[in-house]
Order: structure tokens, then sequence, then C-alpha cells
């Protein structure tokens, strides 16, 4: 059965005040269910990068109201006293750049998250090793990121997301920083998380070539996001 | 959990280090600022530490013989053995000299006293007392004279019987001991010239039976404050306890020079201050993608501020040992006495933590501000 894991109603986002406001998201409104996989297409300054950051709980909307798995997150203020706790407990994020964190290697890079949600050393490197090695990176684990190639480190990165069993992925062009095999390979492997753990994953993206890989496309223009009729 | 202040550091273990060992420098130079304090209130207590009496005799309303010239008769010796309690009378001259070792110029201080006697106000290292007063002199190692050296001193050539270590003047110049004679002609002979000139202007060719002071000892269960009172009030002269010449050499005399170390120890503390806190500012800046990752994925204030305190605190500490390393390699190159004192480290280590704290604050100010949502993009 489908569970509503992100829920947004006429969210809204204006940058400023006055007259040198810029509304950034006029109106958004969409469901999105645990296990979709949903491509967010738009062209640059679209909005695209504002509504997953709101999403993530990273910006703060102007208006709106905000779900995440059930819970009222937004709705004229933050319902949640932490934002950044939600995040960490619920959310993965993927970056156009891998972004791994320099200093730390393979396996510090994944057990970073579930370490600061209080989960033991232990059980955390367990579980970094068991992510690693499903994504084909199980041989890297003390490797440090800037020895590892492009696809790799993006492997990488999705582990990290996965760490802390989050029920929402949040992606940011995920396969811009790669050559068109490994892109192909980044999202089928994203695919298939979503199917086998139930994730939703939400990627914002241009490649118009992985578009059949997604469940359903949601479009952002004018600052407004509308369901792509082909989806 | 991790440490990531550990992490980051040993990914960029050679420039933390060098950072370090930068500002170790500073710190070092504080430290050896602090040393030159010491070493002056020590080197200022060295000679009247050596001659070790209970009572100084000196001129009449004068500091003397350290802080200001003093001038007395040697023959009021006589008097003051004549003092109830008084068991031994030295009288002693004090003098800076200029000489040469081979082309190189050499400032000394002499110190003229009866040679021959059981007094020797020196600790020998090598060689002998001056046996007989006859141009012998006894010099301190830092004056790079050997034993049977011969050293031109006003008009005379004088042999170096013995020689001291570490014995120095309250200006940091090396001491050279000579018979009391042999440093009154020095010090108050007036040229073959100028006796010729004032016995033809009629006057007598001044004596020069003058010393500089008396150094006194005085007999067990005596009170020297009395005794002071005494020949105070009997022979018009100033007399000082070794606890009054003390105080006006440390206080004093060096008083105006210990400020000025003081202010530029504190001058030095705050640039340290500035440049720690601007290398952890820089430190900061360079991780802002980092951070800005780290509080996207949910790291808390409170591990964001730890990473950047720690990696601060390490680097004062770490600045603070280089600091003492260079402070005690380098103490002995000095020209003058550098005293380093496990206590001043100590309290140095606490001002470099507190510091090393407050600079992180600019830092750990920058790095709060950062927007995670910094990391989304390309």
């Amino acid at each position: 059965m489908r569970r509503s894991v992100i829920k947004i109603e006429g969210l809204q986002k204006t940058y400023g005040s006055g007259e040198s406001a810029v509304q950034a998201i006029k109106e958004a409104s969409c469901e999105i269910y645990s296990g979709e996989t949903v491509a967010l297409l738009g062209p640059s300054g679209s909005g695209k990068t504002t509504l997953i950051t709101m999403i993530g709980c990273i910006t703060e909307p102007t208006s709106g109201k905000l779900y995440l798995n059930t819970q009222l997150v937004y709705e004229g203020k933050w319902q949640v006293g932490d934002t950044r706790k939600l995040r960490r407990e619920n959310i993965g994020f993927i970056f156009q750049s891998h972004n791994l964190i320099p200093f730390l290697n393979v396996q510090e890079n994944v057990t970073l998250v579930p370490q600061m949600n209080g989960v033991g050393d232990k059980e955390a490197n367990a579980r970094a090793v068991e992510l690693l090695e499903y994504l084909g990176v199980g041989d890297k684990l003390d490797k440090m990121p800037s020895q590892l190639s492009g696809g790799q480190s993006q492997r990488v990165a999705i582990a990290r997301s996965l760490a802390n069993n989050p029920k929402i992925i949040l992606a940011d062009e995920p396969t811009a920083a790669l050559d068109a095999e490994r892109a192909l390979s980044v999202m089928q492997l994203l695919k298939k998380l979503s199917t086998e753990q139930e994730v939703a994953i939400v990627v914002v993206t241009h490649d118009e070539r992985m578009l059949p890989l997604f469940d359903r496309i949601l479009r952002v223009e004018d600052g407004y996001v509308r369901e792509d009729p082909k989806s | 959990m991790i440490n990531l202040a550990q992490r980051d550091i040993a990914h960029s273990l050679g420039k933390f280090v060098t950072t370090a060992l930068g500002v170790g420098l500073l710190v070092g130079v504080v430290l050896i600022m602090i040393g030159v304090y010491r070493g002056m209130a020590h080197d200022a207590m060295i000679v009247p530490n050596d001659i070790a009496p209970d009572l100084w005799v000196v001129q009449k309303d004068t500091l003397g013989p350290f802080a200001e010239n003093s001038r007395l008769h040697e023959d009021l010796k006589y008097a003051l053995r004549g003092f109830s309690g008084v068991k031994e009378v030295y009288p002693l001259t004090f003098q800076s000299l200029q000489i040469t070792q081979g082309t190189k110029p050499i400032r000394i201080y002499a110190l003229g006293y009866e040679a021959g006697g059981d007094f020797t106000p020196y600790a020998l290292v090598e060689g002998r007392a001056i046996a007989i007063p006859h141009q012998e002199v006894i010099v301190d190692t830092k004056t790079n004279f050997n034993l049977g050296d011969r050293i031109k001193i006003g008009r005379n050539s004088y042999r170096v019987v013995g020689r001291t270590h570490k014995a120095v003047s309250s200006g940091g110049d090396p001491m050279i001991y000579m018979d009391l004679d042999e440093a009154q002609e020095l010090q108050f002979l007036f040229s073959n010239e100028q006796i010729r000139n004032d016995r033809a202007r009629g006057g007598n060719a001044a004596s020069i039976d003058t010393v500089n002071a008396f150094a006194l000892q005085l007999a067990e269960g005596h009170n020297s404050a009395t005794i002071a009172q005494e020949i105070a009030r009997w022979k018009h002269q100033q007399v000082y306890t070794a606890e009054e010449q003390g105080e006006i050499l440390t206080k004093n005399l060096i008083e105006r020079s210990a400020k000025q170390i003081g202010m530029f120890t504190v001058i030095l503390l705050i640039v340290s201050s500035v440049i720690i806190s601007l290398i952890i500012y820089t430190m900061t800046i360079g991780k802002m993608k980092e951070i800005a990752i780290l509080k996207l994925i949910g790291a808390s204030n409170f591990t964001i501020t730890k990473m950047i305190a720690q990696q601060s605190l390490l680097l004062g500490i770490l600045a603070f040992i280089g600091g003492n390393v260079f402070a005690h390699a380098s103490a002995d190159y000095f020209p003058k006495t550098i005293i380093l004192i496990p206590a001043d480290a100590l309290k140095l280590m606490v001002v470099v933590i507190i510091v090393s704290i407050l600079a992180s604050l600019s830092g750990i100010r920058t790095a709060l501000r950062i927007d995670p949502a910094s990391a989304i993009g390309g």
C-alpha cells in the first residue's frame, strides 16, 4: 500500500520584500508516495532548487503547508523544533558533485549520519559496509574521496544518503558530473533502491534521456509546479 | 562518534603543523621576553649574591654602588671595623669598561677587591684566585678569554688566572675581578699629563684611595638594622641591608626595562591572538563547503562548534609546545641571560588556551552563519 511521504499544499517562497521581492515559488502542491521516483524538471532559475530545499527543510517557505511522513512540518512557521534533526532522521541528500567530506574516508562518510543520530559505532559501521557493498564500492572502505572516480564517489554519496534509513531521498542533479554510461548506471541504481527499500526519490534533473526511468515527472515553470501530462 | 577535528587535521597534517609551528615561534618569542625579564632580575643579583654582605655602606644620599655613583674614602674601613658587631669590612670598586679581544670590543664590568685574602667575591670554575696582587685578573667565560691570556686594560696588561661562569653585571656585561689597588688606579688615577698640569696650577694630585662601597659582614647575633642605623648616624653614610640593596637592584634599576619588556610581551600576546584568530577564520572559510554539507546532512551546531574549537585549541597547544622547544633551544644563543621557568610556561599555556578559545569564536560565528542550501548546486 502506498504511503504519502511528501505532501505540499500551496507552498510559496518569496525572497526579499517590498519592490525587490522575488517570488521564486508562486504555488506548489503535490503528493509523493513511498517507493516512487519523481523527476523535477524545469529551466534554470525556475525554482527547482528552492522547492527541493523547502521539502528538505533547509529553506523556510513563506506560506503553505508541508507534510513529511504525514507529520505537519510547516504551516506559516516550522512546526518542528529542530529541522536539522528532522533532516538527519528522515531525509537523505545526494548532490550534483558528490560532496563527500574530503577529510573522512569512504566508510566514515557513510557512518557519520547514523552516528550523529546516536547509533553506536559498531552498528553504524556494519550498516555502512552493507550499503557500500550493495552499491559495489565495498572494496573502497579506507579510501579517501580524492582517490575515487566520479561514479564511485556518487555511489558512496548514495550510500551516505541511505545510511539513516530515510523514507525520502532528495537528489540535486546527481548525474550531472557523470558520463552517459555512469549516469544511467546511477539512475538505475536509484530506481532499484526506491523499489527495494520503498524510498521516495525526488531528483532534480535536466537530462531528458533519464525520464523513462521515473514514475512521475513534475515540471517547475515560472514558479508553478505541475504534473507532466506525459507521465 | 568520529572526531571531525582530528580527521580534518590528519587530512592536512603538514599544513596544520607548519601553521602551528609558525604561531609557536610567536609564542616562543613571548616566552623569551618573559625569560629576558627573569634574566635581568637574576643578573642584577649575581654580584651582590656572590659578595653576600650583611650591609652595604655607600656615599650619603645615594643609591650606590649599582644604581648610582658612590665614592667613599678607603680609610673609612678602619672606622667601620671599629663598630660593635662588624666582623669584616671589604672595600670595593665597580667600573664599566670596554676592552678588546682581538679586534672585537667587549663591554665588561670590573670589580676591585682586596685580593690575596680569604674574601673571594666570585665562584671559580677553573684556575685560581688572585694570589699575588700584581696584574692578575679573573674573568668570566663570556669574555672568551682563556687562562693565561693577557688583557690590556687601561695602561697595563693583565694575565687571566681564573675563570667564572655566568657572572655578569645587572646590565648583562661579563664580570672581571681584579685587585683593589689596580682597580683604583684604573678608575681614579689621572693621566701623567693631567697630574703635571694640576701641579702647575698649584693643586695636589687627587688621592686614588677611594672606593665605591664597603661590603660588611656582621658577627652572629647582631641586628643588621641596628648597626646600619649606628653607622649612618656616626659616619654620615648611607647604609643598606642586603635586602634593601636587592630591592634597589630589582625594582629601581630594572623597573623601566621590565615595564618595557612587559609591554612588548602584551603586544606580542595581542598579535598572537589576532594571528591565531585569523588562521582559524581562514581555516573555517576554507571549509565552508564541507560545513554546509555537514549542516545539510543534519550536523548540529554543537558538532560544528566542537570541530572548530578543538582545532583552535590543538593549534594553540601545538604552538605552545613548539614555542617552548624554540625558546629552550635558542635561549643560550642570546647575548643576555634568558631564564625560562616552568611557572611562567604554565601561565603562558593558560593564556594560550584562553586566546585559542577566544580566537575560535570568529571562525565559529562564520561557520554557524553558513547556509546549508549553499551545498546544493554545482
